[in-house]
């Protein structure tokens, strides 16, 4: 009996679905009696009317009816199912036999009292016959929640044909269609029952019915119904055991087919399968791969079963499944679909591990697909399969493996011709066993070995197999790409404040603003339609993110624009178009990629790169930067190419240089931000972004064509508007000093005085004072602006070094001097000429021809000058040039001082000259103010007269020549005067350097001073000078305007240093001054 | 729409401007400082009048004196939903820019009616219908305002053409 009992449960379920009215088959019973705990609600829920009192009979008395009359009405069963259903496929016919033997089995136990059956029965039982035993299979062997084979599907729709056949069934008028066609009584009994139910009214009808019907579902218990609560359904400690065993893996279906075999085999024989159930649940990706799970009462019973069956191994290893775990092996899993398009990633072959690849078809069993990936070819460098000692290698353990790179044919033809064989029409190739296409591999390949979720294909991968197209264009399949990441990233991240529109199950349409997102489940306030203001909670599942025209979105996500900002254009479904702040380009994402951006911009920049930047992109290349995507820039290079490139690929970024200058078509400066327009060609206008070399990059509005960039050459352009960036400093006190406003030509400055002669620093000793070879001595040999080219004494070799870096060394006694203070220029020059003054026109020294021109160099007025600052200087430099002066100077001429006291007396003077006010440092120290100033200043009349700064001047000079001679009377105007004779006066005097050396500035200071000067200077020099110094000179001597604003201090004491000097000694001055005038 | 708008502005004076037309110098300078910039939201379009001319406060380091000047504006706000007219300024395949003013809309195609086809052809492109409609540079059309980005000193909208009384005003 147990083996019925095994075999009937199932059975007794389906016949329970039964439609045959009054179909008391010896079958069903035989089932019923089969499993004692389904017997009981078999017959509760006999569900043909007709046969209600049959049942009902049988239900008291069957303890087991269970295969009464088994063997006649089989007999009669089988012809008629094969009249029947001629068309039935062979699966039936064995499941027949099986059912058959199962019967036949069942016959041994059952004793024949049921023999006075009904013969309705048996003409019925062809019906339920049918039925059952196409569900019998299926519910002996639960293969597998996903099913793919024919017969299960088939045995599939059987069984919803039974539930259809049950629920119709409920209905009386439906036994007319159900069988026993040709049976009269039948037929008479219906026509009856009709007339009798017609005469009922309606209520009472109800009222039968629902007695008849009403009571049975709390009864029924286990049934496929779905009302049944669940747990009721689950599997308790009464029902048999389900046992893991182990099997090959990938076997798994073709040892249940065998078990479904050898259970037909036995079924009704003496040794039939003590086993209940057998299904496996090996997916690709399956972690119950590997098993097969078999039901059964004892742990024994499948060891008996399964005996001899290949690839199954219930000996080594058999799990019992705890009953909490049974209900989760028949949990149906969604496989993931693959799609051709679709990007997945490699397991196996090792080689490619991790590769990604693109599915382009999937085998119709769904096991496997046909994948396309860039191969790992080395094309047979390490291909002999041997290691260096002649052992085999493991085939498992690959070496490094090459990377990858496409199909190359001719590489394969050079380095392996045997093994190449293919056609070079369609690109297709096989190598060494491997099939090639376009230079992508291409294999067939098992699902299991493909992971197909968490893909996250990268750009980069990706671009590997859009490039591989022949035409080069990108052709790449967005769509399915989006689909990979959709995949991979299901858990779409809401976050409180997302609007959401819910457009999945039965909240669809409701739309609401996220207000808690937790794991799955996102809590919505809903803000349209009905439920307005109400929170729900809802799975993220069907939900997507909900955007309206013209909201500002960022791209977030896996998506290949991350990080775009735009304005949405367009909604179609979840895909959202939206036009990106940056290049203004429309792109379109998913709407799960997007969120609302706060009002600030994106993008825009990609690590140290960002949009109009200019790059260099190799030593002969640069290029602004056009677009930035979220791994790679696009560059517009010089030429007006637009390159893609990593930011590996660039070389550096190029500052902007805003002092840059170019020369426009004709020959105007053209400078960043000016704007210009293309002369001929595309006459297109635009803003100047860079300039580099001849190159000037533009950024125009009126089209995004590459952001707006595009390039061109300096010359080939026509200045439009030159009001970008002119370098100014501070403030522009121009625009907002009315009283400069009226004057705007003042504010032309005049040119640095132009030095000539060759630089002063040439064939000074100088140390170098940093850089490699700080600390060597050598002499300068050469000198440009800005370096000069020091012969080294260490060893014969001429470096080159700025000038900055230049200590200059008196040649003999190696002290430091300073040669800037006396400069190669303005400041330089005149101080010494100030110092001249004194000198009294000590035109001797070798220095003073060597310099004269230099003075001269600086105007007209040179020659009255000439003389004076020539030999003034040249003292300082011929006479002391190192020794005295040092010391002397540097209380003058520590650099700021000399400066100052320099540039007071420019400074003075050049405020006559108009200038001075103007640049404190510059001016005064170097250039222009001193030129001026030295015309001017030794101008009597420019004094006089004001200057030419007029008001303005006088009114600013003071503030000026007060600033500057703070300083100069206190230090260096007393220094300097006093020194500056002594030195001249020594130079004078005695030219030796000793006595600059013995005069040092101290005794300069105090008693030297007058002492030079009434001595060595020529009379008109003493005069004035007791003036200086009695500080009456401004007003007393020459210039009583120019004293009079300037400070009394320094400006007299410098004034008086010059002026006395060109004045009185040297006439031509005079001349100088009418010349500059 | 345009508001007339209450506002207060710093407006610095340097020190060579103090004197006896003070007052008349920062209202030019407020002026000069202020009518047709962007502060983000809206245009100030032109000042009507100042008022509440603060004293000036000299501000230490700089010398500059700082004025706090009340005045009232003509202001510009563009809003969602807000019918403007523009002038096209350039039209390429995805749509056209127009200004309406100081403020450049876009129109994308998705927003333009669909019988109005782009039309690289001529010269310059255009957005044509084949018959009465032209929308190329210059042309004044009627644009529904759709959304709205405000940046510091700048504003861009987009809009649409396609819908009742919307489109070319030149038809």
């Amino acid at each position: 009996m147990a083996d019925n009992h095994y075999g009937g449960d199932s059975e007794s379920e389906d016949d329970n679905f039964n439609p045959a009215p009054a179909d008391l088959s010896d079958d069903e019973q035989d089932a019923n009696d089969s499993s004692p705990r389904v017997s009981r609600k078999t017959d509760h829920r006999s569900s043909s009317p007709v046969a209600d009192e049959d049942h009902d009979q049988d239900d008291d008395d069957d303890e087991r009816p269970a295969g009464r009359a088994t063997k006649r009405p089989r007999t009669a069963a089988d012809d008629e199912d094969d009249e029947d259903e001629g068309g039935e496929d062979e699966e039936e016919e064995e499941e027949d036999d099986e059912e058959g033997g199962g019967r036949r089995g069942g016959d041994d136990d059952e004793d024949d009292e049921e023999e006075d059956e009904d013969d309705e029965d048996d003409v019925q039982h062809s019906h339920r016959r049918k039925r059952r035993k196409a569900a019998g299979v299926t519910n002996w062997f639960d293969i597998e929640a996903e099913v793919d084979d024919e017969d299960e599907d088939e045995g599939d729709e059987r069984d919803g044909e039974e539930i259809e056949d049950f629920i119709d069934n409920a209905h009386p008028d439906d036994i007319a269609d159900s069988g026993g066609m040709n049976d009269d009584r039948r037929h008479r009994d219906l026509d009856r029952r009709r007339e009798l139910e017609a005469s009922l009214d309606a209520e009472k009808q109800a009222e039968i019915l629902r007695e008849r019907y009403g009571k049975r579902a709390p009864t029924r218990g286990y049934s496929d119904m779905a009302v049944v609560p669940k747990r009721l359904l689950l599997p308790s400690v009464d029902d048999p055991g389900i046992w893991a065993v182990r099997c090959k893996e990938g076997k798994e279906r073709e040892v249940v087919f065998s078990i479904i075999r050898r259970v037909e085999e036995r079924l009704g024989t003496k040794n039939e399968l003590p086993i209940t159930a057998a299904f496996e649940r090996a997916g690709p990706n399956s972690v119950m791969k590997g098993y097969v799970y078999i039901e059964a009462r004892r742990q024994n019973d499948i060891l008996l079963s399964l005996d001899g069956i290949l690839n199954i191994y219930p000996r080594t290893k058999m799990d019992l499944v705890p009953i909490k775990d049974m209900p989760d092996l028949l949990r149906v899993i969604k496989t993931p679909s693959l799609t051709p398009g679709a990007w997945v990633r490699m397991k196996r072959p090792a080689k490619h591990a991790g590769d990604l690849a693109q599915v382009l078809d999937v085998t119709e069993n769904g096991l496997e697909a046909r994948v396309r990936f860039i191969p790992r070819l080395d094309y047979g460098v390490r291909e002999d399969g041997n290691g260096p000692d002649g052992k085999r290698k493991r085939p498992g353990i690959p070496g490094p493996r090459p990377p990858q790179r496409l199909f190359s044919e001719s590489e394969a033809r050079k380095k392996n011709p045997r093994h190449l064989q293919g056609n070079p029409q369609t690109n297709s190739w096989t190598f060494m066993g491997d099939e090639f296409e376009n230079g992508f591999q291409v294999r067939d390949i098992k699902i299991q070995l493909l992971d197909i979720k968490d893909v996250n294909p990268t750009l980069e991968e990706v671009t590997r197999f859009a490039g591989g197209s022949e035409d080069g264009t990108e052709n790449l399949d967005l769509k399915a790409l989006a689909a990979s990441l959709k995949d991979s990233s299901s858990n779409v991240a809401y976050v409180p404040g997302d609007v959401i529109e819910v457009y999945e199950g039965e909240q669809r349409g409701v739309v609401g603003k996220a207000v808690d997102v937790r794991g799955d489940i996102v809590t919505l306030r809903v803000t349209e339609g009905n439920l307005s203001g109400q929170t729900i909670e809802v799975p993220n599942k069907g939900l997507r993110k909900l955007f309206k025209l013209g909201d500002h979105v960022k791209v977030i996500g896996g998506s290949r624009f991350r990080d775009e900002v735009g304005m949405v254009v367009k909604i179609s479904q979840d895909r959202v178009t939206l036009l990106t702040d940056q290049t203004n380009s429309e792109v379109t994402v998913f709407s799960k990629d997007l969120r609302a951006a706060s009002d600030i911009g994106g993008q825009g920049s990609l690590g140290q790169y960002s949009l109009l930047d200019l790059v260099q992109l190799d030593a002969t290349t640069v290029g602004c930067i056009v677009k930035v995507d979220r791994e790679s820039v696009g560059v517009l290079d010089q030429n007006g190419d637009v390159r893609q490139v990593m930011p590996s690929q660039i070389t550096n970024k190029l500052p902007k240089r805003k002092a840059a200058v170019a020369a426009d078509r004709s020959g105007s400066e053209i400078r960043l931000d000016d704007v210009v327009r293309e002369y001929g060609g595309q006459q297109r206008q635009g803003k100047i972004l860079h300039i580099h070399r001849s190159f000037i990059f533009l950024h125009t509005n009126t089209t995004n064509e590459n952001a707006g960039v595009f390039v061109t050459r300096a010359g080939n352009v026509n200045t439009i508007a030159a009001k970008g960036g002119r370098v100014t400093g501070g403030p522009d006190l121009t625009a907002m000093n009315p009283a400069m406003k009226r004057n705007p030509a003042e504010n032309n400055r005049m040119a640095a005085p132009k030095s000539f002669g060759p630089d002063r620093a040439i064939n000074q000793t100088v140390t170098i004072r940093r850089g490699g070879y700080k600390g060597l001595l050598g002499i300068v040999k050469d000198t440009t602006d800005t370096h000069a080219r020091v012969e080294l004494h260490t060893k014969s070799k001429i470096i080159t070094v700025p000038k900055a870096d230049l200590a200059f060394k008196d040649k003999v006694t190696g002290k430091p001097i300073d040669i800037y203070s006396r400069g190669g220029r303005g400041g330089g020059g005149f101080g010494g000429s100030g110092r001249g003054g004194f000198g009294g026109g000590s035109g001797r020294g070798d220095w003073s021809g060597g310099r004269t021109p230099m003075a001269s160099g600086a105007g007209g007025r040179t020659p009255a000058w000439g003389g004076a600052p020539s030999s003034s200087r040249t003292p300082a430099w011929s006479s002391n040039a190192s020794g005295a002066r040092t010391p002397a100077w540097q209380d003058g001429s520590r650099t700021a001082n000399p400066y100052d006291g320099n540039r007071t007396a420019y400074g003075g003077a050049t405020a006559y000259g108009g200038s001075g006010g103007r640049t404190p440092a510059w001016n005064s120290g170097s250039k222009t103010p001193a030129h001026d100033g030295f015309g001017h200043g030794s101008k009597t009349p420019a004094y006089g007269g004001g200057g030419g700064g007029g008001d303005t001047w006088g009114s600013k000079t003071p503030a000026y020549g007060g600033g500057l001679s703070a300083p100069t009377p206190a230090a260096s105007g007393g220094a300097d005067w006093g020194y500056t004779p002594g030195a001249s006066g020594n130079a004078y005097d005695a030219p030796t350097p000793g006595a600059g050396l013995s005069a040092p500035t101290p005794g300069a200071f105090s008693a030297p001073t007058p002492g030079a000067y009434a001595a060595p200077t020529p009379a008109p020099i003493s005069a004035p000078t007791p003036g200086v110094w009695a500080g009456g000179w401004g007003d007393s001597a020459p210039t009583p305007a120019a004293t009079a604003p300037t400070p009394g201090a320094s400006g007299s004491g410098y004034y008086g240093a010059p002026t006395p000097a060109p004045f009185p000694a040297e006439t031509p001055a005079g001349g100088g001054y009418e010349d500059d005038d | 729409m345009f508001f007339l708008h209450n506002l207060e502005r710093r407006v610095l004076l340097h020190p060579s401007y103090f004197g006896k037309n003070m007052t008349e110098l920062v209202t030019t300078k407020l002026v000069k400082d202020v009518e047709g910039t962007c502060t983000g939201d809206y245009y100030i379009i032109a000042i009507m009048d100042t008022f509440d001319l603060s004293e000036g406060r000299i501000l230490p380091g700089s010398g500059m004196a700082e004025f706090t000047v009340g005045y009232r504006a003509v202001v510009w706000r563009p809003f969602k939903g807000e019918v403007v007219d523009a002038i096209c300024t350039s039209v390429n395949q995805h749509g056209f820019f127009s200004n309406a003013g100081p403020l450049s809309i876009f129109v994308s195609t998705h927003s333009i009616p669909t019988e109005i086809q782009y039309d690289a052809n001529a010269t310059p492109p255009q957005y044509t219908n084949h018959s009465d409609i032209v929308i190329e540079p210059g042309t004044h059309v009627r644009i529904k305002i759709m959304g709205l980005r405000t940046e510091v000193g700048e504003m861009f909208a987009i809009g649409k053409i396609d819908g009742d009384y919307l489109g070319c005003l030149q038809a």
